[in-house]
């Protein structure tokens, strides 16, 4: 079975789920040779360099990223040319035999979303799912300052920030992945996502209902601390359309930190 | 205003008793500037040809209100707003949008009693918004980035020919980490990737918008880049996946902004004199759950 095949039984999948194949869509091969016979399958939040080397090791030649490969979203690769770190990350994929595919709009468009879904098991709020509102979940009260540190806890995140009055209290929750973090209004107490633009962001938003003492919270878990998780829920989906060769979630896990021993 | 009167109430006071009512109005009188008046001053002291369109302009309050005071900031908080008016500077001048959009209309909370009570607190107080971002961005030297490096001690060891690139005493990572949490007054939105014990001679200072051909065009002659908002598909993995390592500082917008906020006050002081010109740091709006 090729990248190619693989490719085809997962659009075959989606169809099968009403979910018709974009025309325009950043989900195409971004490295490697698609007709590449697949020994293995990793899907990751990110096919950073060191992501590659781990499904390299693991003999995952396929890699499945939710986010781009060569730092933009359309992965443009002629400005990059003539960088050494392009260059370098084409060269291990290349010597190593990689095929690289990215699933992101698709993903999405899966129901549940996995990325929102991901993001909802690691933090323990699956559970409390709002039965009427999408990704908004109502857990037993408890306040910014105690739901923040749980929310560092259970991802491992080093570099969590957030805003709003630590001591507000908190009880509905707008979850969104990555670069989608939920708008922060009146419905909600707190809204946790991946990243945000600082201007014209939440953070102002969530400034100012403090000022006016209308408490409201922003946890900005980093893009991959949102939605790494969310290519584990894309696995087990996987291996409900493939079953000829072993398919693993290989975390990009968090960029920020230290290197990864 | 102190209780002990300033000179000018003291001739003021004087004058006025000595004119009674026959004489003409004193010449001596402060000018009365307002607010559209102050922004021409400004349009042509800033050495760029005005653009348009541009998101610099009025963005709330009456232009012909007089101006009895200046405050800049990066960013229009209410607590900004509310420290401008107590201070008794009128017009705010910010870099960042103030109503939650480019555009300024609130966005998803148009319809939201936050968004409401920012614009009845503008309006109460009487408080001119004006925003001061695309020219004063466009500048040459950068403000921003000669600002940004004047609060972390470094203004002597800019490379001559290069924007962005200072050459600074070899400090270690975390020891830089601390330098620039200390003289930023960081909370908790800095955040960092790199080795922790490595050394750093050459640092980019790239504050507010971190884009990715401006880190690849300049990380290749710097150990360090502190960055104001890299996108994390963006400049963020591109550092992570550079050999030998290099180290990423992302301060966040406003922190990386606030000391050209303080910039932009001292230079309109130098042609403004008829009013006080204030910079209001709005601050690091994050803190950390590990902190």
């Amino acid at each position: 079975m090729t990248a190619k095949d693989v490719v085809t039984r997962i659009q075959q999948k989606l169809a099968d789920a009403g979910i018709a194949w974009r025309a325009q869509t950043v989900d195409t091969f971004k490295a490697g040779r698609p007709e590449t016979p697949v020994r293995g399958i990793a899907t990751t939040g990110m096919s950073t360099l060191d992501t590659l080397r781990r499904a390299s090791a693991a003999g995952r030649n396929f890699v499945i990223t939710h986010e781009p490969t060569f730092y933009n979203h359309q992965d443009q690769t002629t400005a990059l040319a003539q960088d050494t770190t392009y260059q370098a990350k084409l060269r291990f994929i290349e010597d190593h035999g990689l095929v690289i595919w990215r699933f992101h709009d698709h993903a999405h468009l899966l129901r549940p979303d996995p990325l929102v879904a991901g993001s909802a098991r690691v933090l323990g709020l699956t559970p409390y799912a709002s039965a009427s509102e999408r990704n908004v979940y109502v857990v037993p009260e408890t306040t910014l300052r105690a739901l923040a540190a749980d929310v560092a806890r259970r991802t491992g995140g080093k570099q969590i920030r957030v805003c709003g009055d630590p001591d507000m209290k908190v009880t509905r929750i707008a979850l969104g992945p990555g670069y989608g973090v939920p708008p922060l209004t009146q419905a909600v107490d707190v809204s946790i996502g991946g990243e945000a633009p600082e201007s014209g962001g939440q953070a102002e938003y969530a400034l100012d209902a403090q000022a006016l003492g209308r408490a409201r919270g922003v946890i900005l878990l980093g893009h991959m601390m949102s939605e790494d998780w969310g290519m584990r829920e894309v696995a087990e989906w996987l291996r409900g359309v493939i079953t000829d060769v072993p398919i693993e979630w290989i975390a990009a896990g968090e960029p920020f930190g230290p290197p990864r021993a | 205003m102190g209780a002990t009167p300033s000179r000018r109430d003291f001739l003021w006071t004087a004058a006025s008793t000595l004119a009674v009512a026959s004489a003409p109005r004193i010449t001596a009188a402060p000018p009365e500037l307002t607010a559209a008046e102050l922004t021409a001053r400004v349009r042509e002291k800033v050495g760029v040809a005005w653009r348009t369109p541009s998101v610099d302009g009025f963005k709330a309050g009456s232009p012909e209100a007089l101006v009895s005071g200046i405050a800049t900031t990066v960013v229009a908080t209410i607590d900004v707003l509310r420290r401008a008016a107590a201070a008794g500077h009128n017009l705010v001048i910010t870099q960042e949008p103030t109503f939650y959009t480019a555009g300024e209309d609130g966005g998803t909370a148009a319809n939201d009693p936050v968004y409401a009570a920012k614009r009845t607190l503008v309006d109460e107080r009487h408080l001119v918004i004006w925003r001061f971002s695309d020219h004063w961005n466009a500048r040459r030297p950068n403000e921003s980035v000669a600002a940004l490096a004047n609060a972390l001690g470094w203004s002597a060891y800019r490379e001559s020919d290069s924007d962005g690139l200072y050459r600074i005493p070899e400090i270690r990572l975390d020891a830089l980490l601390q330098h620039v949490r200390t003289r930023l007054r960081v909370r908790g939105g800095l955040r960092w990737l790199g080795v922790p014990d490595m050394p750093v001679r050459t640092v980019v200072l790239s504050p507010g918008t971190t884009d990715l051909p401006s880190t690849v065009s300049r990380l290749p002659h710097a150990d360090a880049i502190i960055a104001g908002e890299p996108r994390e598909w963006e400049a963020v993995p591109y550092v992570l996946d550079t050999r030998p390592r290099k180290a990423l500082l992302s301060l966040g917008r406003v922190v990386s902004l606030e000391p050209a906020a303080a910039a932009c006050a001292t230079w309109l002081r130098s042609f403004t004199p008829e009013v006080p010109v204030e910079a209001l740091a709005a601050g690091d709006p994050y803190w950390s759950p590990l902190a």
